[in-house]
Protein backbone atom coordinates (compact mmCIF):
# COMPACT_ATOMS: atom_id res chain seq x y z
CA UNK A 1 0.00 0.00 0.00
CA UNK A 2 1.54 3.66 -1.05
CA UNK A 3 2.19 5.97 1.73
CA UNK A 4 -0.22 9.11 1.93
CA UNK A 5 3.15 11.06 0.54
CA UNK A 6 3.60 8.69 -2.68
CA UNK A 7 0.14 9.08 -3.69
CA UNK A 8 -0.17 12.35 -3.49
CA UNK A 9 3.32 12.68 -5.09
CA UNK A 10 2.30 10.73 -7.61
CA UNK A 11 -1.63 12.16 -8.20
CA UNK A 12 -0.54 15.37 -8.30
CA UNK A 13 2.20 15.13 -10.94
CA UNK A 14 -0.18 13.29 -13.17
CA UNK A 15 -2.44 15.92 -12.97
CA UNK A 16 -0.35 18.53 -13.67
CA UNK A 17 0.10 18.64 -17.34
CA UNK A 18 3.81 17.23 -17.18
CA UNK A 19 4.18 14.52 -19.80
CA UNK A 20 4.80 10.98 -19.17
CA UNK A 21 2.05 9.01 -17.38
CA UNK A 22 1.75 6.91 -14.48
CA UNK A 23 1.89 3.36 -14.23
CA UNK A 24 1.44 3.57 -10.35
CA UNK A 25 -2.15 5.28 -10.50
CA UNK A 26 -2.99 2.52 -13.13
CA UNK A 27 -2.65 0.25 -10.26
CA UNK A 28 -3.91 2.63 -7.50
CA UNK A 29 -7.08 3.71 -8.77
CA UNK A 30 -10.55 1.12 -8.99
CA UNK A 31 -10.94 0.87 -12.57
CA UNK A 32 -14.79 0.10 -12.06
CA UNK A 33 -16.43 0.96 -15.26
CA UNK A 34 -14.07 4.17 -16.73
CA UNK A 35 -10.10 3.73 -16.89
CA UNK A 36 -8.29 5.39 -14.54
CA UNK A 37 -6.66 7.45 -17.08
CA UNK A 38 -10.28 8.84 -17.96
CA UNK A 39 -10.99 9.41 -14.10
CA UNK A 40 -7.54 11.31 -13.54
CA UNK A 41 -8.15 13.68 -16.75
CA UNK A 42 -11.19 14.90 -15.12
CA UNK A 43 -9.00 15.98 -12.28
CA UNK A 44 -5.98 17.54 -14.32
CA UNK A 45 -8.95 19.69 -16.95
CA UNK A 46 -10.56 20.94 -13.46
CA UNK A 47 -7.08 21.90 -12.29
CA UNK A 48 -6.05 22.89 -15.62
CA UNK A 49 -9.31 25.33 -15.97
CA UNK A 50 -8.84 26.57 -12.66
CA UNK A 51 -5.13 27.93 -13.35
CA UNK A 52 -6.75 29.44 -16.92
CA UNK A 53 -9.54 31.07 -15.39
CA UNK A 54 -7.53 32.89 -12.52
CA UNK A 55 -5.41 33.76 -15.32
CA UNK A 56 -8.18 35.36 -17.33
CA UNK A 57 -9.46 37.43 -14.47
CA UNK A 58 -6.27 38.91 -13.94
CA UNK A 59 -5.26 39.40 -17.93
CA UNK A 60 -8.26 40.57 -19.70
CA UNK A 61 -6.45 43.17 -22.05
CA UNK A 62 -3.86 40.30 -22.95
CA UNK A 63 -6.51 37.64 -23.44
CA UNK A 64 -8.10 40.29 -26.23
CA UNK A 65 -5.18 40.58 -27.63
CA UNK A 66 -4.00 37.60 -28.30
CA UNK A 67 -7.41 35.81 -28.18
CA UNK A 68 -8.77 32.70 -25.86
CA UNK A 69 -6.42 29.86 -28.09
CA UNK A 70 -3.41 31.43 -27.47
CA UNK A 71 -3.67 32.90 -24.26
CA UNK A 72 -4.65 29.81 -22.88
CA UNK A 73 -1.27 27.89 -24.55
CA UNK A 74 0.49 30.51 -22.63
CA UNK A 75 -1.31 29.90 -19.79
CA UNK A 76 -0.65 25.82 -19.65
CA UNK A 77 3.03 27.04 -20.54
CA UNK A 78 3.45 28.97 -17.92
CA UNK A 79 1.74 26.35 -15.18
CA UNK A 80 4.35 23.55 -16.28
CA UNK A 81 7.25 26.40 -15.42
CA UNK A 82 5.11 28.33 -12.49
CA UNK A 83 3.07 25.93 -10.87
CA UNK A 84 0.73 27.43 -8.28
CA UNK A 85 2.43 27.68 -5.17
CA UNK A 86 -0.57 28.96 -2.69
CA UNK A 87 -3.60 27.61 -1.83
CA UNK A 88 -5.00 31.17 -3.13
CA UNK A 89 -5.07 31.02 -6.79
CA UNK A 90 -5.23 34.98 -7.04
CA UNK A 91 -1.11 34.74 -6.93
CA UNK A 92 -0.62 32.46 -10.03
CA UNK A 93 -0.61 35.38 -12.66
CA UNK A 94 2.94 37.01 -10.59
CA UNK A 95 4.95 35.77 -13.46
CA UNK A 96 2.90 36.38 -16.21
CA UNK A 97 4.49 39.40 -17.13
CA UNK A 98 8.05 38.20 -17.32
CA UNK A 99 6.37 35.12 -18.85
CA UNK A 100 5.22 36.96 -21.93
CA UNK A 101 8.01 39.65 -22.18
CA UNK A 102 10.86 36.62 -22.26
CA UNK A 103 8.62 34.79 -25.34
CA UNK A 104 8.18 38.03 -27.51
CA UNK A 105 11.60 39.18 -26.43
CA UNK A 106 12.29 39.96 -30.58
CA UNK A 107 9.29 40.04 -32.23
CA UNK A 108 6.38 42.21 -33.05
CA UNK A 109 4.50 41.56 -30.00
CA UNK A 110 7.16 42.85 -27.75
CA UNK A 111 4.52 45.01 -25.97
CA UNK A 112 2.85 42.14 -24.72
CA UNK A 113 4.81 41.69 -21.14
CA UNK A 114 4.51 45.62 -20.83
CA UNK A 115 1.28 45.43 -21.16
CA UNK A 116 0.44 42.31 -18.95
CA UNK A 117 3.05 43.95 -15.95
CA UNK A 118 0.36 46.86 -16.16
CA UNK A 119 -2.50 44.74 -15.32
CA UNK A 120 -0.57 42.60 -12.66
CA UNK A 121 -0.07 46.19 -11.19
CA UNK A 122 -3.45 47.00 -11.67
CA UNK A 123 -4.25 43.72 -9.94
CA UNK A 124 -2.13 44.92 -7.00
CA UNK A 125 -3.02 47.88 -6.39
CA UNK A 126 -7.16 46.69 -6.08
CA UNK A 127 -6.31 44.71 -3.39
CA UNK A 128 -3.36 46.73 -1.60
CA UNK A 129 -4.25 47.64 2.21
CA UNK A 130 -6.29 50.45 2.81
CA UNK A 131 -5.04 53.69 4.28
CA UNK A 132 -6.27 56.40 6.17
CA UNK A 133 -5.72 60.57 4.76
CA UNK A 134 -2.40 62.10 5.78
CA UNK A 135 -3.08 64.10 8.81
CA UNK A 136 -2.52 67.70 8.18
CA UNK A 137 -3.04 68.97 11.39
CA UNK A 138 0.13 67.23 12.15
CA UNK A 139 2.16 68.18 9.03
CA UNK A 140 1.00 72.11 9.47
CA UNK A 141 2.77 71.29 13.17
CA UNK A 142 5.89 70.73 11.19
CA UNK A 143 8.61 73.76 11.60
CA UNK A 144 9.92 75.09 7.72
CA UNK A 145 13.19 74.37 8.92
CA UNK A 146 12.51 70.54 8.99
CA UNK A 147 10.73 69.84 5.66
CA UNK A 148 13.62 68.74 3.68
CA UNK A 149 13.95 66.00 6.29
CA UNK A 150 10.21 65.31 6.29
CA UNK A 151 9.99 61.42 5.04
CA UNK A 152 6.49 60.84 3.01
CA UNK A 153 5.18 57.49 2.48
CA UNK A 154 2.76 56.63 -0.22
CA UNK A 155 -0.26 54.95 -0.17
CA UNK A 156 -0.02 51.11 -0.08
CA UNK A 157 -2.31 50.89 -3.54
CA UNK A 158 0.55 53.06 -5.39
CA UNK A 159 2.61 51.46 -8.10
CA UNK A 160 4.84 53.63 -10.73
CA UNK A 161 4.97 52.04 -13.87
CA UNK A 162 6.95 53.11 -16.98
CA UNK A 163 7.33 51.12 -20.71
CA UNK A 164 9.02 52.32 -23.67
CA UNK A 165 5.30 51.40 -25.46
CA UNK A 166 1.96 53.15 -24.74
CA UNK A 167 0.76 50.72 -22.41
CA UNK A 168 -2.15 52.46 -20.96
CA UNK A 169 -3.74 53.27 -24.07
CA UNK A 170 -3.51 49.70 -25.15
CA UNK A 171 -5.21 48.41 -22.30
CA UNK A 172 -7.57 51.11 -22.56
CA UNK A 173 -8.53 50.49 -25.71
CA UNK A 174 -8.96 46.41 -24.68
CA UNK A 175 -10.73 46.66 -21.30
CA UNK A 176 -12.31 50.07 -20.51
CA UNK A 177 -13.61 50.49 -23.84
CA UNK A 178 -15.87 48.03 -25.29
CA UNK A 179 -15.60 49.20 -28.97
CA UNK A 180 -13.56 47.57 -31.09
CA UNK A 181 -10.26 49.46 -30.29
CA UNK A 182 -8.85 51.91 -33.05
CA UNK A 183 -5.00 51.25 -34.40
CA UNK A 184 -2.43 52.90 -32.11
CA UNK A 185 0.78 53.88 -32.97
CA UNK A 186 4.21 51.21 -31.18
CA UNK A 187 5.73 54.68 -31.68
CA UNK A 188 3.20 57.43 -30.10
CA UNK A 189 4.87 57.63 -26.85
CA UNK A 190 6.39 55.98 -23.91
CA UNK A 191 4.58 55.55 -20.50
CA UNK A 192 5.32 56.84 -16.84
CA UNK A 193 2.37 56.14 -14.75
CA UNK A 194 0.76 56.63 -11.35
CA UNK A 195 -1.32 53.73 -10.48
CA UNK A 196 -3.60 54.46 -7.39
CA UNK A 197 -6.72 53.11 -5.57
CA UNK A 198 -9.26 55.73 -4.85
CA UNK A 199 -12.82 55.42 -3.79
CA UNK A 200 -14.29 55.56 -7.45
CA UNK A 201 -11.47 52.62 -8.65
CA UNK A 202 -7.80 52.70 -9.67
CA UNK A 203 -7.24 55.70 -11.18
CA UNK A 204 -3.66 56.40 -13.94
CA UNK A 205 -2.38 59.35 -14.01
CA UNK A 206 0.67 59.95 -16.74
CA UNK A 207 3.41 61.79 -15.19
CA UNK A 208 6.25 64.50 -16.62
CA UNK A 209 9.79 63.93 -15.84
CA UNK A 210 9.91 65.52 -12.81
CA UNK A 211 6.71 63.81 -10.94
CA UNK A 212 8.14 60.40 -11.38
CA UNK A 213 11.42 61.39 -10.18
CA UNK A 214 9.90 62.79 -7.05
CA UNK A 215 7.76 60.29 -6.52
CA UNK A 216 10.29 57.49 -7.36
CA UNK A 217 12.22 59.23 -4.60
CA UNK A 218 9.42 59.08 -2.01
CA UNK A 219 8.67 55.04 -2.91
CA UNK A 220 12.40 54.49 -2.72
CA UNK A 221 12.13 56.78 1.33
CA UNK A 222 14.66 59.26 0.47
CA UNK A 223 13.46 62.64 2.43
CA UNK A 224 11.66 65.03 0.65
CA UNK A 225 14.69 67.66 -0.22
CA UNK A 226 16.18 64.90 -1.72
CA UNK A 227 13.08 64.46 -3.63
CA UNK A 228 12.43 67.92 -4.80
CA UNK A 229 16.36 67.54 -5.98
CA UNK A 230 15.92 64.82 -8.22
CA UNK A 231 13.19 66.09 -9.37
CA UNK A 232 14.30 69.36 -10.41
CA UNK A 233 17.12 67.64 -11.66
CA UNK A 234 14.62 65.87 -14.15
CA UNK A 235 12.90 68.78 -14.87
CA UNK A 236 13.50 72.45 -14.03
CA UNK A 237 10.21 73.89 -13.69
CA UNK A 238 9.15 71.29 -11.32
CA UNK A 239 6.36 72.92 -8.84
CA UNK A 240 7.18 70.90 -5.65
CA UNK A 241 4.22 72.83 -3.85
CA UNK A 242 1.96 72.29 -6.43
CA UNK A 243 2.30 68.53 -6.72
CA UNK A 244 2.26 67.86 -3.09
CA UNK A 245 -0.30 69.38 -3.09
CA UNK A 246 -1.88 67.46 -5.73
CA UNK A 247 -0.41 64.26 -4.26
CA UNK A 248 -1.55 64.93 -0.87
CA UNK A 249 -4.84 65.41 -1.21
CA UNK A 250 -5.23 62.49 -4.13
CA UNK A 251 -4.76 60.68 -1.12
CA UNK A 252 -1.35 59.63 -2.82
CA UNK A 253 0.72 60.86 0.11
CA UNK A 254 -1.07 59.27 3.06
CA UNK A 255 1.70 59.54 5.60
CA UNK A 256 5.17 61.33 7.15
CA UNK A 257 7.90 60.70 9.80
CA UNK A 258 10.45 63.04 10.76
CA UNK A 259 13.63 61.33 11.29
CA UNK A 260 14.89 62.73 14.58
CA UNK A 261 17.79 65.46 13.86
CA UNK A 262 21.16 65.56 15.39
CA UNK A 263 20.44 67.61 18.55
CA UNK A 264 17.24 65.29 19.28
CA UNK A 265 19.68 62.61 18.93
CA UNK B 1 -26.32 30.68 12.43
CA UNK B 2 -30.64 30.78 11.48
CA UNK B 3 -32.22 28.26 10.49
CA UNK B 4 -33.51 30.12 7.53
CA UNK B 5 -31.12 29.27 4.42
CA UNK B 6 -28.20 31.14 2.97
CA UNK B 7 -26.83 31.75 -0.14
CA UNK B 8 -22.97 31.83 -1.42
CA UNK B 9 -21.87 35.28 -1.71
CA UNK B 10 -20.09 35.91 -4.99
CA UNK B 11 -18.81 38.94 -6.43
CA UNK B 12 -20.77 39.91 -9.07
CA UNK B 13 -23.88 40.26 -6.73
CA UNK B 14 -22.13 42.40 -3.99
CA UNK B 15 -23.75 46.09 -5.16
CA UNK B 16 -27.23 44.27 -5.43
CA UNK B 17 -27.05 42.42 -2.10
CA UNK B 18 -26.43 45.48 -0.44
CA UNK B 19 -29.27 47.75 -2.57
CA UNK B 20 -31.53 44.29 -2.60
CA UNK B 21 -31.28 43.52 1.07
CA UNK B 22 -32.48 40.06 -0.39
CA UNK B 23 -34.48 37.98 2.97
CA UNK B 24 -31.55 35.13 3.04
CA UNK B 25 -30.96 34.13 6.21
CA UNK B 26 -27.03 34.52 6.35
CA UNK B 27 -24.34 34.70 3.15
CA UNK B 28 -21.06 31.88 3.09
CA UNK B 29 -17.96 33.50 1.32
CA UNK B 30 -15.26 31.73 -0.20
CA UNK B 31 -12.24 32.65 2.59
CA UNK B 32 -9.81 33.22 -0.08
CA UNK B 33 -11.50 35.90 -1.85
CA UNK B 34 -11.16 37.63 0.85
CA UNK B 35 -7.61 37.69 1.76
CA UNK B 36 -6.82 40.52 0.21
CA UNK B 37 -4.83 43.45 2.13
CA UNK B 38 -7.60 45.55 1.36
CA UNK B 39 -9.57 47.20 -1.42
CA UNK B 40 -12.88 46.94 -2.70
CA UNK B 41 -13.98 43.60 -2.31
CA UNK B 42 -13.18 43.60 1.66
CA UNK B 43 -15.01 46.62 2.07
CA UNK B 44 -18.20 45.06 0.14
CA UNK B 45 -18.00 42.04 3.10
CA UNK B 46 -17.45 44.32 5.70
CA UNK B 47 -20.94 46.06 4.58
CA UNK B 48 -23.07 43.38 4.13
CA UNK B 49 -21.78 41.28 7.50
CA UNK B 50 -22.97 44.33 9.13
CA UNK B 51 -26.59 43.36 8.19
CA UNK B 52 -25.99 39.38 7.77
CA UNK B 53 -24.61 36.55 9.99
CA UNK B 54 -21.23 35.65 8.02
CA UNK B 55 -19.67 32.04 7.18
CA UNK B 56 -16.48 31.53 6.02
CA UNK B 57 -16.49 28.57 3.56
CA UNK B 58 -12.58 27.94 2.53
CA UNK B 59 -10.91 25.58 -0.65
CA UNK B 60 -7.18 26.38 0.16
CA UNK B 61 -6.06 24.85 3.13
CA UNK B 62 -5.25 21.56 1.95
CA UNK B 63 -6.02 19.85 5.47
CA UNK B 64 -5.65 15.96 3.35
CA UNK B 65 -2.01 16.91 2.05
CA UNK B 66 0.43 15.11 3.25
CA UNK B 67 2.51 18.47 3.83
CA UNK B 68 2.67 20.07 7.13
CA UNK B 69 -0.23 22.54 7.65
CA UNK B 70 0.17 25.65 5.72
CA UNK B 71 0.64 28.71 8.54
CA UNK B 72 0.57 31.30 6.27
CA UNK B 73 -2.51 30.58 4.71
CA UNK B 74 -3.87 30.06 8.31
CA UNK B 75 -2.71 33.10 9.81
CA UNK B 76 -4.71 34.91 6.58
CA UNK B 77 -7.82 32.64 7.33
CA UNK B 78 -7.39 33.96 11.20
CA UNK B 79 -7.17 37.65 9.82
CA UNK B 80 -9.79 37.59 7.98
CA UNK B 81 -11.91 35.70 10.75
CA UNK B 82 -10.95 38.69 13.21
CA UNK B 83 -12.40 41.13 10.75
CA UNK B 84 -15.79 39.52 9.93
CA UNK B 85 -16.41 37.28 12.79
CA UNK B 86 -17.95 34.41 10.87
CA UNK B 87 -20.45 32.26 13.11
CA UNK B 88 -18.84 29.78 11.25
CA UNK B 89 -15.34 28.36 9.25
CA UNK B 90 -15.47 25.36 7.10
CA UNK B 91 -13.18 23.38 5.18
CA UNK B 92 -13.01 20.53 2.91
CA UNK B 93 -12.11 17.31 3.71
CA UNK B 94 -9.68 17.15 0.83
CA UNK B 95 -6.10 17.91 -0.05
CA UNK B 96 -4.94 20.17 -2.97
CA UNK B 97 -1.50 19.92 -2.70
CA UNK B 98 2.12 18.58 -1.60
CA UNK B 99 5.69 19.38 -1.55
CA UNK B 100 4.69 22.83 -1.62
CA UNK B 101 2.79 22.78 -5.38
CA UNK B 102 -0.69 23.32 -5.43
CA UNK B 103 -3.94 21.96 -8.00
CA UNK B 104 -6.11 24.01 -6.31
CA UNK B 105 -8.82 21.40 -6.59
CA UNK B 106 -10.53 19.50 -4.30
CA UNK B 107 -8.79 16.13 -4.29
CA UNK B 108 -9.94 12.87 -2.83
CA UNK B 109 -8.56 11.65 -0.21
CA UNK B 110 -7.45 7.32 -0.07
CA UNK B 111 -9.45 6.53 2.98
CA UNK B 112 -6.58 4.77 4.82
CA UNK B 113 -5.93 4.43 8.67
CA UNK B 114 -2.79 6.68 7.56
CA UNK B 115 -5.08 9.71 6.04
CA UNK B 116 -7.37 8.96 8.40
CA UNK B 117 -4.96 10.02 11.44
CA UNK B 118 -2.97 12.34 9.45
CA UNK B 119 -6.29 14.78 7.97
CA UNK B 120 -7.88 14.62 12.03
CA UNK B 121 -4.04 15.66 13.65
CA UNK B 122 -3.80 18.56 10.64
CA UNK B 123 -7.84 19.56 11.86
CA UNK B 124 -7.07 19.53 15.16
CA UNK B 125 -4.22 21.89 14.84
CA UNK B 126 -5.74 24.70 12.37
CA UNK B 127 -8.57 24.25 15.17
CA UNK B 128 -6.03 25.20 18.08
CA UNK B 129 -4.19 27.75 16.21
CA UNK B 130 -7.72 29.40 15.40
CA UNK B 131 -8.94 29.12 18.54
CA UNK B 132 -12.26 27.36 17.54
CA UNK B 133 -13.95 24.63 15.87
CA UNK B 134 -13.92 24.14 12.36
CA UNK B 135 -16.82 22.36 10.16
CA UNK B 136 -15.12 19.91 7.56
CA UNK B 137 -17.13 19.17 4.20
CA UNK B 138 -17.63 15.78 2.53
CA UNK B 139 -16.61 16.16 -1.28
CA UNK B 140 -17.40 15.24 -4.76
CA UNK B 141 -15.53 12.42 -6.30
CA UNK B 142 -14.46 10.95 -9.50
CA UNK B 143 -12.72 7.93 -8.38
CA UNK B 144 -11.92 5.46 -5.37
CA UNK B 145 -8.68 4.33 -4.77
CA UNK B 146 -7.60 0.85 -4.47
CA UNK B 147 -6.33 1.48 -1.07
CA UNK B 148 -9.05 2.57 0.61
CA UNK B 149 -10.08 0.02 3.28
CA UNK B 150 -12.62 2.38 5.14
CA UNK B 151 -16.17 3.90 3.73
CA UNK B 152 -15.76 7.56 2.93
CA UNK B 153 -18.79 8.20 5.31
CA UNK B 154 -17.19 5.95 8.24
CA UNK B 155 -13.95 7.97 7.10
CA UNK B 156 -15.95 11.50 7.90
CA UNK B 157 -17.59 10.39 11.00
CA UNK B 158 -14.00 9.29 12.21
CA UNK B 159 -12.41 12.44 11.56
CA UNK B 160 -15.09 14.20 13.21
CA UNK B 161 -14.28 12.26 16.56
CA UNK B 162 -11.22 12.20 16.24
CA UNK B 163 -10.40 16.41 15.68
CA UNK B 164 -13.50 17.10 17.84
CA UNK B 165 -14.55 19.15 14.46
CA UNK B 166 -18.43 19.58 13.18
CA UNK B 167 -19.37 18.26 9.83
CA UNK B 168 -20.87 20.38 6.95
CA UNK B 169 -22.28 17.94 4.73
CA UNK B 170 -22.77 18.36 1.61
CA UNK B 171 -25.84 16.57 0.00
CA UNK B 172 -25.53 17.44 -3.65
CA UNK B 173 -21.67 15.82 -2.98
CA UNK B 174 -23.30 12.68 -1.50
CA UNK B 175 -25.63 12.11 -4.11
CA UNK B 176 -22.79 12.78 -6.79
CA UNK B 177 -20.36 10.55 -5.52
CA UNK B 178 -23.22 7.74 -4.61
CA UNK B 179 -23.97 7.98 -7.83
CA UNK B 180 -20.39 7.80 -9.46
CA UNK B 181 -19.06 4.91 -7.55
CA UNK B 182 -22.46 2.99 -6.34
CA UNK B 183 -23.05 3.74 -2.60
CA UNK B 184 -26.37 4.60 -0.95
CA UNK B 185 -26.70 7.90 -0.15
CA UNK B 186 -29.51 7.12 2.93
CA UNK B 187 -26.56 4.95 4.36
CA UNK B 188 -24.23 7.95 4.42
CA UNK B 189 -26.32 10.22 6.44
CA UNK B 190 -27.22 7.20 9.54
CA UNK B 191 -23.28 7.54 9.27
CA UNK B 192 -23.07 10.77 10.54
CA UNK B 193 -23.04 11.40 14.32
CA UNK B 194 -26.58 13.94 14.99
CA UNK B 195 -24.94 16.16 16.60
CA UNK B 196 -21.66 16.98 14.77
CA UNK B 197 -23.71 18.20 11.62
CA UNK B 198 -23.85 21.70 11.74
CA UNK B 199 -24.38 22.65 8.17
CA UNK B 200 -25.75 21.16 5.06
CA UNK B 201 -25.18 22.38 1.73
CA UNK B 202 -27.41 22.00 -1.58
CA UNK B 203 -25.88 22.72 -5.10
CA UNK B 204 -26.72 21.48 -8.58
CA UNK B 205 -24.32 19.17 -10.63
CA UNK B 206 -23.78 18.45 -14.55
CA UNK B 207 -23.98 15.02 -15.96
CA UNK B 208 -21.54 13.88 -18.81
CA UNK B 209 -21.15 10.71 -20.84
CA UNK B 210 -17.96 8.93 -21.53
CA UNK B 211 -17.86 5.70 -23.22
CA UNK B 212 -21.99 5.71 -23.10
CA UNK B 213 -21.66 6.02 -19.28
CA UNK B 214 -22.78 8.39 -17.22
CA UNK B 215 -20.48 10.55 -14.62
CA UNK B 216 -21.46 13.73 -12.67
CA UNK B 217 -19.39 16.09 -12.02
CA UNK B 218 -19.96 18.86 -9.06
CA UNK B 219 -20.01 22.03 -11.21
CA UNK B 220 -22.41 24.29 -8.76
CA UNK B 221 -23.68 25.29 -12.03
CA UNK B 222 -27.34 24.25 -11.99
CA UNK B 223 -30.38 24.24 -10.00
CA UNK B 224 -30.60 21.64 -6.84
CA UNK B 225 -32.08 18.47 -8.89
CA UNK B 226 -35.30 16.27 -7.48
CA UNK B 227 -33.22 13.26 -6.02
CA UNK B 228 -30.89 16.06 -3.76
CA UNK B 229 -34.33 17.70 -2.68
CA UNK B 230 -35.46 14.72 -1.45
CA UNK B 231 -31.77 14.00 0.99
CA UNK B 232 -32.11 17.18 1.82
CA UNK B 233 -35.67 16.51 3.63
CA UNK B 234 -34.48 12.97 4.63
CA UNK B 235 -31.22 14.97 6.50
CA UNK B 236 -33.31 17.41 7.68
CA UNK B 237 -35.20 14.63 9.33
CA UNK B 238 -32.44 13.29 10.96
CA UNK B 239 -29.92 16.43 12.09
CA UNK B 240 -32.93 18.98 12.56
CA UNK B 241 -33.20 22.62 11.36
CA UNK B 242 -29.26 22.56 10.37
CA UNK B 243 -28.38 25.94 8.52
CA UNK B 244 -28.46 25.22 4.54
CA UNK B 245 -26.35 27.09 1.96
CA UNK B 246 -27.33 27.63 -1.55
CA UNK B 247 -24.11 27.15 -3.57
CA UNK B 248 -23.49 28.38 -6.96
CA UNK B 249 -20.45 29.55 -8.62
CA UNK B 250 -20.28 28.36 -12.58
CA UNK B 251 -22.81 30.29 -14.66
CA UNK B 252 -24.06 32.53 -12.08
CA UNK B 253 -27.64 33.10 -12.43
CA UNK B 254 -29.23 36.32 -11.19
CA UNK B 255 -29.56 36.69 -7.83
CA UNK B 256 -33.46 36.45 -7.45
CA UNK B 257 -32.74 32.72 -8.45
CA UNK B 258 -30.36 32.00 -5.45
CA UNK B 259 -32.76 33.46 -3.30
CA UNK B 260 -35.69 31.51 -5.11
CA UNK B 261 -33.96 28.65 -4.42
CA UNK B 262 -33.40 29.13 -0.92
CA UNK B 263 -36.97 30.20 -0.29
CA UNK B 264 -37.94 26.47 -1.65
CA UNK B 265 -35.37 25.23 1.19
CA UNK B 266 -37.13 27.24 3.61
CA UNK B 267 -40.57 25.76 2.40
CA UNK B 268 -39.50 22.28 3.05
CA UNK B 269 -38.10 22.54 6.35
CA UNK B 270 -40.70 24.41 7.30
CA UNK B 271 -43.24 21.80 5.63
CA UNK B 272 -41.07 19.19 8.06
CA UNK B 273 -41.35 21.13 11.14
CA UNK B 274 -44.55 22.91 10.77
CA UNK B 275 -43.85 26.21 11.75
CA UNK B 276 -41.90 29.62 10.27
CA UNK B 277 -38.27 30.06 11.32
Amino acid sequence: MPTLLELQVEFLHAISGAPGGSTFLQRTIRPSGFSPARRLAIYANNAEANYLASLRASFPAILRLVGEAYFNQCGRELRRTHPSRSGDLQHVGAAFPTYLAARHRDDAYRYLGDVARLEWLYQEALTAADHASLDLGALAAVPPARYEALCFSLHPSVRLFASPFPAHAIWDANVASAAEPERLDLDQGADRLLLHRTAGGIVFQQLKPGEWAFLHGLACTCGFGAAVAAATQADPEFDAVAVLHQLVHGNVIVAFALPLDAEQQ
Amino acid sequence: MPAHAGIGLRAQHHAEVLNERPAVGWFEAHSENYFADGGAHLDYLDRIRADYPLSLHGVGLSLGSADPLDREHLRRLARLSRRVEPALISEHLSWSSVGGTFANDLLPLPYTEEALRHVSAKIAQAQDLLGRRILIENVSSYLEFSCSRIPEWEFLAAVATTSGCGILLDLNNIYVSACNHGFDTQAYLEAMPRNAVEELHLAGHTPVIHDGRELLIDTHSAPVCADVWQLYQAALARFGEVPTLIEWDADLPPLAILVAEADKANSIREALYAHAA
